[in-house]
């Protein structure tokens, strides 16, 4: 007979880099699911392991230094503990810098949480020969300790076992209190005292814990207890208390409090822990010396994004040729084993093409993922952020807006999820406007089809590095302009760990990049393939009967010409019939309906289409003009595009320039602008986003396109 | 004196920090309250942010933030004084014994 597992509810809490995504790993393994905290752009783990006759469920919570309201984090971990009453938190705590973390334990501790306390980096502790009392540390925090190295998954069981423990009331968790001065305590005690005449509330929070928070000012808090009928005395308590101590000597009450609880943290460390303090320089202090010393940092910092792109598309481009072949090949064999139906056209010329369009740049996409989850992991990225802040703040970003900005160079779908690490709203959207403005990797064969065409040949390296820098410019300039008027006001601050440095293992790095890769192909998948539908179908409907009528008749014509001057022929008549049916269709039309707005820019109905075209997908715009221009030209003997394209008299330099600064500016493909809208959370903000872009592009466009005329004339 | 203001190296200790608002808050949660003992480590190459070394950790925050906390230097890296030595002396010498012993 199966016998029923008993269902444990565990969650982790800890600082960030503590090891609590190492510690995760290690006890749930392969049973783990991501996706998102409601209502917020954090992401949530979740796993579960079966032990010993339990399945033990864990939530991984957010990192965070402290519990106040302040960051979606921080409310998402109080929360969760708070709402969902996990059976058992486990407080991850990173041993090699237990005064910072133990701070986090504290308010833990307050929350009355029923803890196991996980004692990490254990192996580190010891290597660096210091002594921590662990007896005499759970005395003082009432928890069980157990000492784990995340890494070698050493520990766990024993760390599962006290979860059972604790589970199955085996283990009673002494609910210590931390005690702060007389005069605080008084006032905790009194609105505790009123606080417990609401019963359901009692029930429901701690009584200190939330006297505590009022104390603190905390906004949530005093949200919850508003509403009550014991709000009428709390506030009567509070405000008393308030008065009577804010002009005590020493800061604000909220600073005594934190000041109160880190005395109590640095005097556990003092009584517990033993070994070499103070002076020894340690491996990190040694490399920080050389990569974020002030003559040495930017070089450094600028050499090793250089690195990064090198290894991101130098390394790229083999993959890249075999998916595209792949797609090639798949589209093909489609093509020959359906009838020629309309079926068989939306899904090679539609899906297939479309899909293919995007996964061509999963290579370049893990790669960029594996540098930066790299340079995240080893400690870099924080140094990175730190070396070039300055630049962001006189932007009105913050150092930490550049790790997004820098993922937009390969495609802007991964660089808005990177946002997330944006804690301002403000900083946060303004960087997401900004991100499409750096060149994404779809965007490059179009400059090169340009500049192949009209720029001069030794021009054309200066003119493809002067594009990416242009957009980097007008990026900084928006940015700019978006912080000194709609998102005004405060950003956040900059006050960031710099982690020590630390070799990460391949295989925690594989899975992070996995996991990213992952909601990048889930994200753009579904978007694109909808997309291709809706392009394909803007393409190809309404059908041009009478051009096809046409098309039959000449085939006839070429089918009595000589074997070898008939397959030319053919060939040619069947672009013509494409290019008609493209004018035809819905998007031709649009491209005729815009012709006036995008006159002033030097550009035709056909780059209307290509432009529109190029809104599945950037690389499209490609593709639509070799389509397009098979139209009217077929006289000559002129073949590939970029001959057409010189060819044709009414293309000139000025408006080629115009075109590279429009492709450069106008909105990024429709997978892009949809995930956007995702992470923005509002229409208004994607809508204002489109519009934006669009403007720019269009002014930019403009006023490039009239200068080089009135320049070259 | 501000922090801000610190030099290279220079150890010291915190006597006051400005903590409304939510950069206060994210100070007090990084550990800078009264009493803290800090260590300067650099300014970053472009002359702000600025590196701590607190509680035996690595922060990193701007002179604007930096500005919010006034200190009193205590001493200086490598002229031989521990850091807070004045007022922990006992207590330090016997632990820093067994700790090499
Ligand atoms: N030596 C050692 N390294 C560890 C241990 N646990 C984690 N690490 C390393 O510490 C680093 C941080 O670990 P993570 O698991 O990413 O930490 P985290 O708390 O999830 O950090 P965030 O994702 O920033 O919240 C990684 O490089 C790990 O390999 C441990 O017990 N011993």
């Amino acid at each position: 007979m199966k016998e029923k597992l008993k269902h444990i509810k565990a969650a982790l809490a800890g600082n960030p880099n503590s090891g609590k995504t190492s510690l995760f790993n290690g006890l749930v393994g392969a049973h783990m699911k991501v996706g998102n905290w409601a209502g917020v752009t954090v992401e949530k783990f979740e796993g579960y392991v079966r032990y010993k006759g339990y399945k033990i469920t864990f939530t991984d919570l957010p990192g965070t230094y402290s519990l106040t309201a302040y960051s979606p984090e921080e409310v998402i971990a109080r929360n969760y503990i708070i709402d969902e009453k996990p059976d058992v938190v486990v407080n991850v705590v990173d041993g090699t810098n237990l005064e910072r973390n133990l701070y986090l334990t504290t308010q833990l501790m307050e929350l009355e949480a029923d803890m196991v306390m996980a004692l990490n980096m254990y192996d580190e502790v010891k290597a660096s020969g210091l002594e921590i009392d662990v007896k005499q540390l759970q005395v003082l925090f009432g928890c069980h300790i157990v000492p784990t190295n995340a890494v070698k998954k050493e520990g766990l069981n024993s760390l599962l076992d006290h979860i059972i423990r604790v589970y199955e009331k085996d283990i009673i968790v002494k609910k210590n209190k931390l005690s702060y001065d007389l005069q605080i305590e008084g006032a905790v005690d009194s609105i505790s005292n009123v606080l417990r005449e609401d019963a359901e509330l009692a029930q429901k929070y701690p009584a200190r814990w939330m006297a505590v928070k009022l104390l603190e000012a905390d906004q949530l808090v005093y949200n919850q207890v508003t509403g009550r009928a014991v709000w009428l005395n709390t506030e009567r308590v509070v405000k008393a208390a308030i008065a009577g101590n804010e002009d005590a000597p020493g800061a604000g009450l909220r600073a005594r409090i934190a000041s109160d609880r880190y005395a109590f943290v640095r005097g556990a460390v003092k009584e517990t822990v033993k070994g070499p303090l103070g002076e020894k320089k340690s491996i990190t202090d040694y490399i920080d010396a050389v990569l974020i010393n002030r003559f040495l940092g930017l070089p450094v910092f600028l050499v090793i994004m250089w690195m990064l792109f090198q290894f991101t598309f130098k390394l790229g481009e083999a993959p890249m040729g075999w998916i595209e072949s792949f797609f090639a090949w798949f589209g093909a064999v489609v093509k020959d084993s359906l009838p020629d139906n309309e079926l068989r056209s939306v899904i090679s010329d539609g899906i297939i093409a479309g899909v293919g369009g995007v996964v061509v740049f999963l290579p370049n996409i893990l790669l960029l993922f594996l540098g930066l989850t790299f340079l995240e992991a080893t400690g870099y990225m924080a140094r990175a952020a730190f070396v070039v802040d300055k630049v962001f703040h006189r932007l009105g970003l913050h150092g930490k807006s550049f790790i997004p900005m820098v993922t937009g160079f390969g495609c802007s779908v991964p660089a808005f999820m990177a946002c997330r690490t944006l804690k301002n709203r403000g900083d946060r959207l303004a960087t997401m406007m900004v991100i499409p403005f750096m060149s994404c990797g779809a965007k490059l064969p179009v400059y090169i089809l340009i500049i192949g065409a009209f720029i001069p040949e030794g021009m054309r390296g200066n003119a493809l590095f002067g594009i990416y820098l242009f957009g980097i410019l007008v990026a900084a300039l928006s940015a700019k302009l978006f912080k000194s008027t709609i998102f005004k006001g405060e950003s956040e601050p900059f006050v960031m760990e710099l982690p020590v440095y630390r070799l990460p293992t391949a295989g925690s790095i594989l899975v992070q990049m996995w996991i990213k890769a992952w909601m990048y192909l889930k994200k753009a998948g579904t978007v694109i393939l909808a997309a291709s539908v809706i392009i394909w179908f803007a393409g190809s409907y309404p059908k041009d009967t009478a051009g096809a009528e046409i098309f039959e008749g000449s085939a006839l014509e070429a089918a009595s010409l000589p074997e070898d001057e008939r397959q030319e022929a053919v060939n040619r008549l069947e672009n013509e019939l494409a290019a008609r049916q493209l004018e035809h269709s819905f998007a031709g039309r649009a491209g005729k309906a815009i012709e006036p707005v995008i006159k002033p820019l030097g550009f035709d109905w056909k780059l209307g289409v290509a432009l529109i075209a190029g809104l599945a997908a950037k690389e499209v715009v490609v593709s639509t003009m070799g389509t397009i221009y098979a139209l009217g030209d077929t006289g000559g003997d002129v073949s590939t595009l970029t001959e057409r394209l010189k060819a044709n008299p009414d293309y000139t330099l000025p408006m080629a320039l115009s075109l590279l600064v429009f492709v450069l500016l106008y909105v990024p493909c429709i997978a892009a602008t949809a995930v956007f809208h995702k992470e923005a959370g509002e229409l208004k903000w994607t809508l204002f986003y489109i519009a934006y872009s669009l403007t720019t592009a269009w002014v930019f466009a403009f006023l490039v396109y009239r200068t080089v005329l009135v320049f070259s004339a | 004196m501000k922090l801000a203001e610190l030099q290279r190296g220079d150890k010291a200790v915190v006597t006051s920090v400005d903590s409304s608002g939510e950069t206060g808050m994210r100070l007090i949660d990084m550990g800078l309250v009264a009493g803290a003992h800090l260590k300067f480590l650099r300014k970053a190459p472009l002359g702000d942010p600025i590196e701590i070394q607190i509680r035996g950790f690595l922060l990193a925050l701007r002179k604007e933030e930096a500005a919010r906390i006034s200190v009193e230097v205590t001493g200086h890296m490598g002229d031989g004084v521990p850091m807070g030595k004045r007022e922990r002396k006992g207590r330090m010498k016997g632990r820093r014994h067994e700790g090499k012993a």
